[in-house]
Protein backbone atom coordinates (compact mmCIF):
# COMPACT_ATOMS: atom_id res chain seq x y z
CA UNK A 1 0.00 0.00 0.00
CA UNK A 2 2.87 2.28 0.93
CA UNK A 3 4.33 1.81 -2.23
CA UNK A 4 1.33 2.37 -4.37
CA UNK A 5 0.30 5.63 -2.42
CA UNK A 6 4.16 6.88 -2.72
CA UNK A 7 4.16 6.43 -6.29
CA UNK A 8 1.05 8.14 -6.98
CA UNK A 9 2.31 10.83 -4.95
CA UNK A 10 5.51 11.28 -6.59
CA UNK A 11 3.96 11.03 -10.36
CA UNK A 12 2.34 13.97 -9.41
CA UNK A 13 5.51 15.89 -7.06
CA UNK A 14 6.77 19.02 -9.14
CA UNK A 15 9.93 16.55 -9.91
CA UNK A 16 12.65 18.23 -12.46
CA UNK A 17 14.97 16.71 -14.61
CA UNK A 18 15.76 13.81 -17.08
CA UNK A 19 15.18 11.00 -14.58
CA UNK A 20 11.80 13.29 -12.89
CA UNK A 21 9.50 11.14 -14.93
CA UNK A 22 11.16 8.04 -13.82
CA UNK A 23 10.91 8.22 -10.17
CA UNK A 24 10.54 5.92 -9.26
CA UNK A 25 10.42 2.99 -12.00
CA UNK A 26 9.40 -0.56 -10.60
CA UNK A 27 12.60 -2.31 -11.25
CA UNK A 28 14.69 0.52 -8.90
CA UNK A 29 11.89 0.59 -6.54
CA UNK A 30 12.43 -2.88 -6.09
CA UNK A 31 16.65 -3.10 -6.11
CA UNK A 32 18.82 -1.06 -4.74
CA UNK A 33 19.89 2.14 -6.09
CA UNK A 34 17.83 4.78 -4.89
CA UNK A 35 19.79 7.86 -3.58
CA UNK A 36 17.94 10.83 -1.89
CA UNK A 37 19.97 13.86 -1.05
CA UNK A 38 19.04 16.93 0.95
CA UNK A 39 20.96 20.17 0.78
CA UNK A 40 21.52 21.38 -2.24
CA UNK A 41 25.08 23.55 -1.22
CA UNK A 42 28.39 22.51 -2.06
CA UNK A 43 27.81 19.30 -0.23
CA UNK A 44 24.65 17.74 -1.35
CA UNK A 45 24.94 19.50 -5.62
CA UNK A 46 27.93 17.91 -5.61
CA UNK A 47 27.19 14.94 -4.08
CA UNK A 48 23.93 14.28 -6.27
CA UNK A 49 25.80 15.06 -9.22
CA UNK A 50 28.81 12.79 -9.19
CA UNK A 51 26.65 9.54 -8.06
CA UNK A 52 24.75 10.11 -11.83
CA UNK A 53 28.34 10.42 -12.78
CA UNK A 54 29.46 7.59 -11.59
CA UNK A 55 26.52 5.26 -11.71
CA UNK A 56 24.06 6.77 -14.39
CA UNK A 57 21.73 3.88 -13.92
CA UNK A 58 21.06 5.21 -9.88
CA UNK A 59 17.69 7.43 -9.46
CA UNK A 60 19.05 10.33 -7.48
CA UNK A 61 16.93 12.86 -5.81
CA UNK A 62 18.36 16.23 -4.85
CA UNK A 63 15.53 18.04 -2.28
CA UNK A 64 16.41 21.84 -1.66
CA UNK A 65 13.46 24.45 -1.54
CA UNK A 66 15.64 27.20 -3.03
CA UNK A 67 15.47 27.87 -6.35
CA UNK A 68 18.64 29.66 -6.52
CA UNK A 69 21.80 28.58 -3.82
CA UNK A 70 23.50 32.00 -2.81
CA UNK A 71 27.33 30.90 -1.40
CA UNK A 72 28.84 31.80 1.49
CA UNK A 73 32.70 31.93 0.63
CA UNK A 74 33.31 35.12 -1.16
CA UNK A 75 30.07 36.59 0.70
CA UNK A 76 32.70 38.67 2.73
CA UNK A 77 33.65 40.78 -0.90
CA UNK A 78 30.21 41.36 -1.07
CA UNK A 79 29.99 43.22 2.15
CA UNK A 80 33.61 45.32 0.56
CA UNK A 81 31.54 46.27 -2.23
CA UNK A 82 34.08 43.97 -3.95
CA UNK A 83 31.69 41.57 -5.30
CA UNK A 84 27.51 41.49 -6.38
CA UNK A 85 25.57 39.38 -4.68
CA UNK A 86 24.21 38.12 -7.52
CA UNK A 87 27.90 36.72 -8.38
CA UNK A 88 27.40 34.48 -5.26
CA UNK A 89 24.07 32.89 -7.06
CA UNK A 90 23.85 29.60 -8.74
CA UNK A 91 20.99 27.40 -10.11
CA UNK A 92 20.53 23.61 -10.60
CA UNK A 93 20.34 23.37 -14.43
CA UNK A 94 23.40 21.71 -14.66
CA UNK A 95 22.43 19.32 -11.33
CA UNK A 96 19.37 18.34 -13.26
CA UNK A 97 20.87 18.24 -16.87
CA UNK A 98 22.95 15.77 -15.17
CA UNK A 99 19.64 13.43 -14.21
CA UNK A 100 19.48 14.59 -11.03
CA UNK A 101 15.80 15.02 -9.90
CA UNK A 102 14.81 17.90 -8.14
CA UNK A 103 12.32 18.13 -5.62
CA UNK A 104 11.85 22.17 -5.06
CA UNK A 105 10.85 21.46 -1.29
CA UNK A 106 11.98 20.92 2.09
CA UNK A 107 12.56 17.50 3.94
CA UNK A 108 10.32 17.45 7.24
CA UNK A 109 10.93 13.96 8.42
CA UNK A 110 13.05 10.71 8.33
CA UNK A 111 11.56 7.07 8.73
CA UNK A 112 14.74 5.50 9.29
CA UNK A 113 13.07 2.07 9.41
CA UNK A 114 10.81 2.33 6.53
CA UNK A 115 13.82 4.05 4.83
CA UNK A 116 11.85 7.21 3.55
CA UNK A 117 12.18 11.14 3.55
CA UNK A 118 8.96 13.53 3.88
CA UNK A 119 8.37 16.30 2.14
CA UNK A 120 6.54 19.69 3.05
CA UNK A 121 3.53 18.28 1.14
CA UNK A 122 3.33 15.09 2.90
CA UNK A 123 5.00 12.80 -0.39
CA UNK A 124 7.26 10.20 1.06
CA UNK A 125 10.25 9.51 -1.29
CA UNK A 126 12.13 5.60 -0.50
CA UNK A 127 15.70 5.50 -0.23
CA UNK A 128 18.11 2.77 -0.35
CA UNK A 129 20.80 5.41 0.74
CA UNK A 130 20.39 8.91 2.34
CA UNK A 131 22.57 11.82 1.88
CA UNK A 132 21.99 14.35 4.53
CA UNK A 133 23.91 17.68 3.73
CA UNK A 134 21.81 20.75 5.40
CA UNK A 135 24.61 22.78 6.02
CA UNK A 136 23.45 24.56 9.52
CA UNK A 137 21.19 25.96 11.56
CA UNK A 138 21.34 29.10 14.63
CA UNK A 139 20.95 28.12 17.79
CA UNK A 140 18.67 30.96 18.66
CA UNK A 141 18.54 31.23 22.65
CA UNK A 142 22.32 30.66 22.86
CA UNK A 143 22.73 34.72 23.21
CA UNK A 144 19.91 36.15 25.34
CA UNK A 145 18.35 38.45 23.29
CA UNK A 146 19.65 37.40 20.19
CA UNK A 147 16.71 35.65 18.29
CA UNK A 148 15.29 36.03 14.16
CA UNK A 149 13.76 39.14 14.46
CA UNK A 150 17.17 40.74 16.37
CA UNK A 151 18.79 39.59 13.42
CA UNK A 152 17.17 42.34 11.05
CA UNK A 153 18.71 44.88 13.37
CA UNK A 154 22.17 43.02 14.06
CA UNK A 155 22.72 40.80 10.96
CA UNK A 156 24.19 37.57 11.28
CA UNK A 157 25.30 37.41 7.88
CA UNK A 158 26.48 33.56 8.38
CA UNK A 159 23.76 32.44 5.64
CA UNK A 160 24.70 34.26 2.15
CA UNK A 161 21.91 36.35 1.27
CA UNK A 162 19.12 39.25 2.20
CA UNK A 163 21.43 39.01 5.78
CA UNK A 164 24.81 39.97 3.59
CA UNK A 165 23.10 42.83 1.58
CA UNK A 166 21.51 44.17 4.84
CA UNK A 167 25.26 43.90 6.42
CA UNK A 168 26.13 45.82 3.72
CA UNK A 169 23.65 47.97 3.43
CA UNK A 170 24.13 48.78 7.39
CA UNK A 171 27.58 49.63 6.51
CA UNK A 172 27.07 52.18 3.76
CA UNK A 173 24.51 53.63 5.91
CA UNK A 174 26.79 54.14 8.50
CA UNK A 175 28.40 57.49 9.81
CA UNK A 176 32.07 57.65 8.98
CA UNK A 177 33.61 57.88 12.98
CA UNK A 178 31.39 54.91 13.64
CA UNK A 179 31.91 51.96 15.85
CA UNK A 180 31.66 47.92 14.17
CA UNK A 181 30.61 45.59 16.39
CA UNK A 182 31.65 41.94 15.48
CA UNK A 183 31.32 38.80 17.33
CA UNK A 184 32.46 35.45 16.78
CA UNK A 185 31.36 32.30 18.61
CA UNK A 186 33.31 29.29 20.20
CA UNK A 187 34.28 26.23 18.33
CA UNK A 188 33.22 24.74 16.15
CA UNK A 189 31.08 26.60 13.70
CA UNK A 190 31.10 27.09 10.09
CA UNK A 191 34.43 28.44 8.09
CA UNK A 192 36.74 28.68 11.09
CA UNK A 193 38.76 31.47 9.45
CA UNK A 194 35.58 33.66 8.10
CA UNK A 195 34.56 36.21 11.15
CA UNK A 196 38.42 37.33 10.48
CA UNK A 197 38.29 37.31 6.80
CA UNK A 198 35.39 39.63 7.79
CA UNK A 199 36.95 41.89 9.85
CA UNK A 200 39.91 42.42 7.61
CA UNK A 201 37.38 42.93 4.49
CA UNK A 202 35.19 45.49 6.10
CA UNK A 203 38.53 47.34 7.74
CA UNK A 204 39.32 47.46 4.12
CA UNK A 205 35.90 49.21 2.83
CA UNK A 206 36.30 51.70 5.53
CA UNK A 207 39.80 52.59 5.00
CA UNK A 208 38.63 53.84 1.57
CA UNK A 209 34.68 55.21 2.30
CA UNK A 210 34.55 55.47 6.48
CA UNK A 211 38.09 55.82 7.29
CA UNK A 212 37.57 57.02 10.92
CA UNK A 213 35.85 54.12 11.36
CA UNK A 214 36.83 51.27 13.67
CA UNK A 215 35.93 47.57 14.17
CA UNK A 216 35.11 45.79 17.46
CA UNK A 217 35.88 41.62 17.30
CA UNK A 218 34.39 40.36 20.67
CA UNK A 219 35.57 36.53 20.19
CA UNK A 220 34.44 33.20 22.42
CA UNK A 221 37.95 31.88 22.14
CA UNK A 222 41.36 32.74 22.88
CA UNK A 223 42.39 31.70 19.46
CA UNK A 224 41.53 31.47 16.08
CA UNK A 225 42.79 30.32 12.43
CA UNK A 226 45.69 32.03 10.47
CA UNK A 227 46.01 34.07 13.67
CA UNK A 228 49.51 35.28 13.06
CA UNK A 229 48.36 36.11 9.08
CA UNK A 230 45.51 38.16 9.68
CA UNK A 231 47.06 40.06 12.70
CA UNK A 232 50.07 40.68 11.05
CA UNK A 233 48.10 41.85 8.23
CA UNK A 234 45.43 44.06 9.88
CA UNK A 235 48.69 45.82 11.63
CA UNK A 236 50.18 46.55 8.62
CA UNK A 237 46.83 47.38 6.73
CA UNK A 238 44.95 48.86 8.57
CA UNK A 239 46.60 49.81 11.96
CA UNK A 240 44.89 50.91 14.77
CA UNK A 241 41.23 50.43 13.00
CA UNK A 242 40.66 46.75 14.34
CA UNK A 243 40.73 45.72 17.75
CA UNK A 244 40.33 42.08 18.53
CA UNK A 245 39.14 41.19 22.58
CA UNK A 246 39.71 37.16 23.19
CA UNK A 247 37.76 35.26 25.44
CA UNK A 248 40.06 35.86 28.35
CA UNK A 249 39.72 39.30 27.92
CA UNK A 250 35.71 39.56 27.96
CA UNK A 251 35.36 38.91 24.60
CA UNK A 252 32.64 36.58 25.13
CA UNK A 253 29.17 38.04 24.02
CA UNK A 254 26.58 37.25 26.91
CA UNK A 255 23.60 38.94 25.64
CA UNK A 256 22.84 41.28 23.07
CA UNK A 257 19.90 44.39 23.09
CA UNK A 258 19.13 44.47 19.34
CA UNK A 259 16.90 48.16 20.51
CA UNK A 260 19.98 49.78 21.29
CA UNK A 261 22.26 47.47 19.27
CA UNK A 262 24.21 47.00 22.45
CA UNK A 263 26.64 43.95 22.74
CA UNK A 264 26.84 42.51 26.60
CA UNK A 265 30.10 40.88 27.85
CA UNK A 266 31.17 39.85 31.48
CA UNK A 267 33.76 42.60 31.32
CA UNK A 268 31.25 45.66 29.80
CA UNK A 269 29.06 46.27 27.35
CA UNK A 270 29.39 47.75 23.51
CA UNK A 271 27.02 50.35 21.66
CA UNK A 272 27.62 49.58 18.15
CA UNK A 273 26.78 51.72 14.90
CA UNK A 274 26.50 48.29 13.09
CA UNK A 275 26.56 44.91 15.22
CA UNK A 276 27.40 41.53 13.38
CA UNK A 277 26.36 39.02 15.74
CA UNK A 278 27.76 35.26 14.40
CA UNK A 279 25.83 33.09 16.66
CA UNK A 280 26.73 29.33 17.56
CA UNK A 281 25.36 26.99 15.71
CA UNK A 282 24.38 23.63 14.87
CA UNK A 283 23.56 20.81 12.05
CA UNK A 284 20.84 21.88 10.00
CA UNK A 285 17.41 20.71 11.73
CA UNK A 286 16.51 17.58 9.65
CA UNK A 287 19.60 15.99 10.94
CA UNK A 288 17.88 16.27 14.58
CA UNK A 289 14.99 14.73 13.18
CA UNK A 290 16.46 11.86 11.44
CA UNK A 291 18.18 11.22 14.62
CA UNK A 292 21.72 11.77 13.41
CA UNK A 293 22.67 14.78 15.30
CA UNK A 294 24.37 14.24 18.81
CA UNK A 295 23.99 16.26 22.39
CA UNK A 296 26.08 18.74 20.86
CA UNK A 297 24.03 19.39 18.27
CA UNK A 298 26.02 17.86 15.53
CA UNK A 299 26.51 14.65 13.46
CA UNK A 300 29.14 12.18 14.24
CA UNK A 301 29.98 9.84 11.03
CA UNK A 302 32.63 6.97 10.38
CA UNK A 303 35.30 8.71 8.39
CA UNK A 304 35.24 6.39 5.07
CA UNK A 305 31.80 6.59 3.57
CA UNK A 306 30.37 9.33 6.34
CA UNK A 307 28.18 6.89 7.26
CA UNK A 308 26.19 8.46 10.74
CA UNK A 309 26.94 6.61 13.81
CA UNK A 310 23.55 6.97 14.92
CA UNK A 311 21.26 5.68 12.39
CA UNK A 312 22.57 2.99 9.39
CA UNK A 313 22.45 4.15 5.60
CA UNK A 314 22.52 7.80 6.33
CA UNK A 315 24.90 9.65 4.97
CA UNK A 316 26.17 13.30 6.79
CA UNK A 317 28.93 15.76 4.68
CA UNK A 318 29.49 18.97 5.32
CA UNK A 319 28.99 21.77 7.98
CA UNK A 320 26.40 19.73 9.95
CA UNK A 321 29.10 16.27 10.32
CA UNK A 322 31.71 15.89 12.80
CA UNK A 323 34.61 15.37 10.41
CA UNK A 324 37.85 15.50 13.03
CA UNK A 325 39.94 17.47 11.94
CA UNK A 326 38.84 18.64 8.95
CA UNK A 327 36.62 21.97 8.84
CA UNK A 328 33.84 23.41 8.16
CA UNK A 329 34.50 24.81 4.78
CA UNK A 330 32.87 24.66 0.82
CA UNK A 331 36.04 23.16 0.38
CA UNK A 332 36.06 20.17 2.46
CA UNK A 333 32.15 19.52 1.72
CA UNK A 334 33.03 19.42 -2.09
CA UNK A 335 35.26 16.43 -1.42
CA UNK A 336 33.49 14.90 1.15
CA UNK A 337 30.44 14.54 -1.02
CA UNK A 338 33.05 13.32 -4.51
CA UNK A 339 34.17 10.71 -1.60
CA UNK A 340 31.23 9.79 -0.34
CA UNK A 341 29.48 9.32 -3.34
CA UNK A 342 32.02 6.90 -4.80
CA UNK A 343 31.69 5.03 -1.45
CA UNK A 344 27.94 4.81 -1.56
CA UNK A 345 28.27 2.81 -4.95
CA UNK A 346 30.54 0.94 -3.87
CA UNK A 347 28.09 0.01 -0.95
CA UNK A 348 25.25 0.03 -2.79
CA UNK A 349 27.12 -2.97 -5.14
CA UNK A 350 28.24 -4.86 -1.70
CA UNK A 351 31.44 -3.76 -2.22
CA UNK A 352 33.56 -2.40 0.61
CA UNK A 353 34.77 1.64 -0.01
CA UNK A 354 39.07 1.90 0.53
CA UNK A 355 40.08 3.89 2.94
CA UNK A 356 40.09 7.96 0.88
CA UNK A 357 42.60 10.62 1.83
CA UNK A 358 41.07 14.24 1.43
CA UNK A 359 42.26 17.45 1.58
CA UNK A 360 41.26 21.11 2.30
CA UNK A 361 42.32 24.33 1.13
CA UNK A 362 40.68 27.85 2.69
CA UNK A 363 41.61 31.09 1.10
CA UNK A 364 40.89 34.30 3.25
CA UNK A 365 41.37 37.82 2.22
CA UNK A 366 42.77 40.67 3.75
CA UNK A 367 42.02 43.22 0.68
CA UNK A 368 41.59 42.82 -2.95
CA UNK A 369 44.96 42.04 -4.06
CA UNK A 370 46.32 40.22 -0.22
CA UNK A 371 45.04 36.78 0.35
CA UNK A 372 46.42 33.90 2.55
CA UNK A 373 45.51 30.04 2.83
CA UNK A 374 45.47 27.09 4.86
CA UNK A 375 45.39 23.85 3.44
CA UNK A 376 45.63 20.16 4.60
CA UNK A 377 45.48 16.84 4.14
CA UNK A 378 43.30 14.00 5.97
CA UNK A 379 43.05 10.55 6.46
CA UNK A 380 41.46 8.05 8.77
CA UNK A 381 42.84 7.41 12.18
CA UNK A 382 40.40 5.93 14.94
CA UNK A 383 37.26 5.84 13.59
CA UNK A 384 37.81 10.01 12.47
CA UNK A 385 39.57 12.02 9.71
CA UNK A 386 43.11 13.41 11.43
CA UNK A 387 45.94 15.35 9.45
CA UNK A 388 48.33 13.99 8.37
CA UNK A 389 51.24 14.74 10.28
CA UNK A 390 54.00 16.40 8.22
CA UNK A 391 51.54 18.21 5.39
CA UNK A 392 49.79 21.47 5.58
CA UNK A 393 49.80 24.79 7.16
CA UNK A 394 49.22 28.48 6.04
CA UNK A 395 51.06 30.43 4.00
CA UNK A 396 54.51 31.46 5.23
CA UNK A 397 54.53 34.65 7.54
CA UNK A 398 56.75 36.42 5.46
CA UNK A 399 55.99 36.98 1.98
CA UNK A 400 58.15 36.83 -0.83
CA UNK A 401 57.67 37.53 -4.58
CA UNK A 402 54.39 38.91 -4.29
CA UNK A 403 52.80 35.78 -2.58
CA UNK A 404 50.17 37.82 -1.04
CA UNK A 405 48.79 39.21 -4.61
CA UNK A 406 49.35 35.54 -6.39
CA UNK A 407 46.78 33.63 -3.26
CA UNK A 408 44.47 36.51 -4.13
CA UNK A 409 43.99 35.76 -7.25
CA UNK A 410 44.42 31.39 -6.52
CA UNK A 411 41.64 32.86 -4.70
CA UNK A 412 39.19 33.68 -6.68
CA UNK A 413 39.91 31.01 -9.24
CA UNK A 414 38.95 28.47 -6.74
CA UNK A 415 36.13 29.86 -6.47
CA UNK A 416 35.03 29.87 -10.09
CA UNK A 417 36.31 26.35 -10.00
CA UNK A 418 34.60 24.91 -7.20
CA UNK A 419 31.24 26.70 -7.93
CA UNK A 420 31.58 25.20 -11.60
CA UNK A 421 32.40 21.35 -10.37
CA UNK A 422 28.85 22.33 -7.90
CA UNK A 423 26.60 23.42 -10.21
CA UNK A 424 27.90 23.68 -13.64
CA UNK B 1 57.45 5.07 -16.39
CA UNK B 2 57.40 1.18 -16.01
CA UNK B 3 55.70 1.51 -12.49
CA UNK B 4 53.38 4.02 -13.66
CA UNK B 5 52.32 1.96 -16.42
CA UNK B 6 51.65 -0.81 -13.92
CA UNK B 7 49.81 1.71 -11.73
CA UNK B 8 47.59 1.93 -14.77
CA UNK B 9 47.59 -1.52 -15.67
CA UNK B 10 46.34 -2.20 -12.15
CA UNK B 11 43.72 0.29 -12.02
CA UNK B 12 41.98 -1.19 -14.93
CA UNK B 13 42.13 -4.26 -13.87
CA UNK B 14 40.85 -3.54 -10.44
CA UNK B 15 38.02 -1.96 -12.09
CA UNK B 16 37.76 -4.64 -14.84
CA UNK B 17 37.26 -1.43 -17.44
CA UNK B 18 38.85 1.98 -18.78
CA UNK B 19 39.61 4.33 -16.03
CA UNK B 20 36.14 5.65 -14.71
CA UNK B 21 35.51 8.96 -11.84
CA UNK B 22 34.99 5.49 -9.38
CA UNK B 23 38.37 4.27 -9.97
CA UNK B 24 40.27 7.71 -8.76
CA UNK B 25 42.74 6.23 -6.19
CA UNK B 26 42.29 8.53 -2.99
CA UNK B 27 43.01 11.77 -3.03
CA UNK B 28 42.40 12.46 -6.40
CA UNK B 29 38.86 13.47 -6.20
CA UNK B 30 40.25 16.47 -3.99
CA UNK B 31 42.46 17.79 -6.27
CA UNK B 32 38.92 19.17 -9.09
CA UNK B 33 38.00 21.42 -6.02
CA UNK B 34 40.89 23.39 -7.51
CA UNK B 35 41.93 22.24 -10.74
CA UNK B 36 38.84 22.13 -12.76
CA UNK B 37 37.87 19.28 -14.06
CA UNK B 38 36.16 20.75 -16.75
CA UNK B 39 37.41 24.09 -18.97
CA UNK B 40 36.41 26.64 -16.24
CA UNK B 41 37.36 30.74 -17.88
CA UNK B 42 39.33 32.31 -16.28
CA UNK B 43 41.64 30.54 -13.82
CA UNK B 44 44.69 30.69 -13.12
CA UNK B 45 44.97 27.42 -11.35
CA UNK B 46 46.22 24.70 -14.02
CA UNK B 47 44.29 22.17 -15.61
CA UNK B 48 45.90 18.44 -14.63
CA UNK B 49 43.34 16.41 -16.41
CA UNK B 50 45.44 14.42 -19.43
CA UNK B 51 48.71 15.95 -18.53
CA UNK B 52 51.50 13.58 -18.58
CA UNK B 53 51.49 11.23 -15.46
CA UNK B 54 55.30 11.39 -15.65
CA UNK B 55 55.00 15.53 -15.48
CA UNK B 56 52.50 15.41 -12.17
CA UNK B 57 55.07 13.37 -10.32
CA UNK B 58 57.88 15.21 -11.14
CA UNK B 59 55.63 18.43 -9.86
CA UNK B 60 54.72 17.00 -6.83
CA UNK B 61 58.07 15.56 -5.90
CA UNK B 62 59.41 19.29 -6.41
CA UNK B 63 56.71 20.87 -4.55
CA UNK B 64 57.25 18.50 -1.60
CA UNK B 65 60.74 18.51 -1.34
CA UNK B 66 60.41 22.44 -1.63
CA UNK B 67 62.89 22.63 -4.67
CA UNK B 68 59.83 24.44 -6.60
CA UNK B 69 58.33 27.23 -5.01
CA UNK B 70 54.53 27.07 -4.81
CA UNK B 71 51.79 28.64 -2.26
CA UNK B 72 49.90 25.23 -0.95
CA UNK B 73 50.99 22.62 -3.13
CA UNK B 74 54.41 22.12 -1.27
CA UNK B 75 52.02 21.83 2.25
CA UNK B 76 49.19 19.35 -0.07
CA UNK B 77 51.67 17.46 -1.89
CA UNK B 78 53.53 16.30 1.78
CA UNK B 79 50.45 14.43 2.47
CA UNK B 80 51.43 12.03 -0.17
CA UNK B 81 54.11 9.41 -0.18
CA UNK B 82 55.56 8.25 -4.29
CA UNK B 83 53.66 5.67 -4.25
CA UNK B 84 49.61 7.22 -3.82
CA UNK B 85 50.83 10.15 -6.27
CA UNK B 86 52.29 7.66 -8.97
CA UNK B 87 48.43 6.52 -8.55
CA UNK B 88 46.84 9.93 -8.91
CA UNK B 89 49.01 11.27 -11.71
CA UNK B 90 48.38 7.95 -13.97
CA UNK B 91 44.57 8.44 -13.22
CA UNK B 92 44.56 12.34 -13.94
CA UNK B 93 46.72 11.27 -17.20
CA UNK B 94 44.26 8.80 -18.19
CA UNK B 95 41.20 11.41 -17.89
CA UNK B 96 40.55 13.26 -20.68
CA UNK B 97 41.62 16.48 -21.58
Amino acid sequence: MATRRTFLKLASLKLAGAAGLAVPSLASAQGAGRVVVVGGGFGGATAARTLKQLDAKLTVTLVEPNPVYTACPFSNSVLANLREISQQQFRYDAVKAAGVAVAETSATAVDTQARTVTLADGTQLPYDRLVLSPGIDFDWGAIPGYDEAAAQKMPHAWKAGAQTVLLRQQLQDMRDGGLVVMSSPANPFRCPPGPYERAGLIAYWMSIWKPKSKLLLLDSKDTFSKQRLFQDGWAQLYPGTIEWVPLSKGGKVTSVDPATLTLVTEFGSHKADVANVIPPQKAGAIAAKAGVADRTGWCPVEPVAFESTLQRGIHVLGDAAIMGAMPKSAFAANAQAKVCAAAIVELLAGRTPQPPLLINTCYSLLAADYGISIASVYRPDKGLLADIPGAGGVSPLTAVGGLRGQEALYAASWFRTITAETFG
Amino acid sequence: MGRLLLSVLALALLSGGPAQAADAPPGASSCTGCHAPLKVTDSVIPRIAGRKAADIVTFMREYRSGAWPSSVMGRIAKGFDDQQTEAIAAWFAAQPE
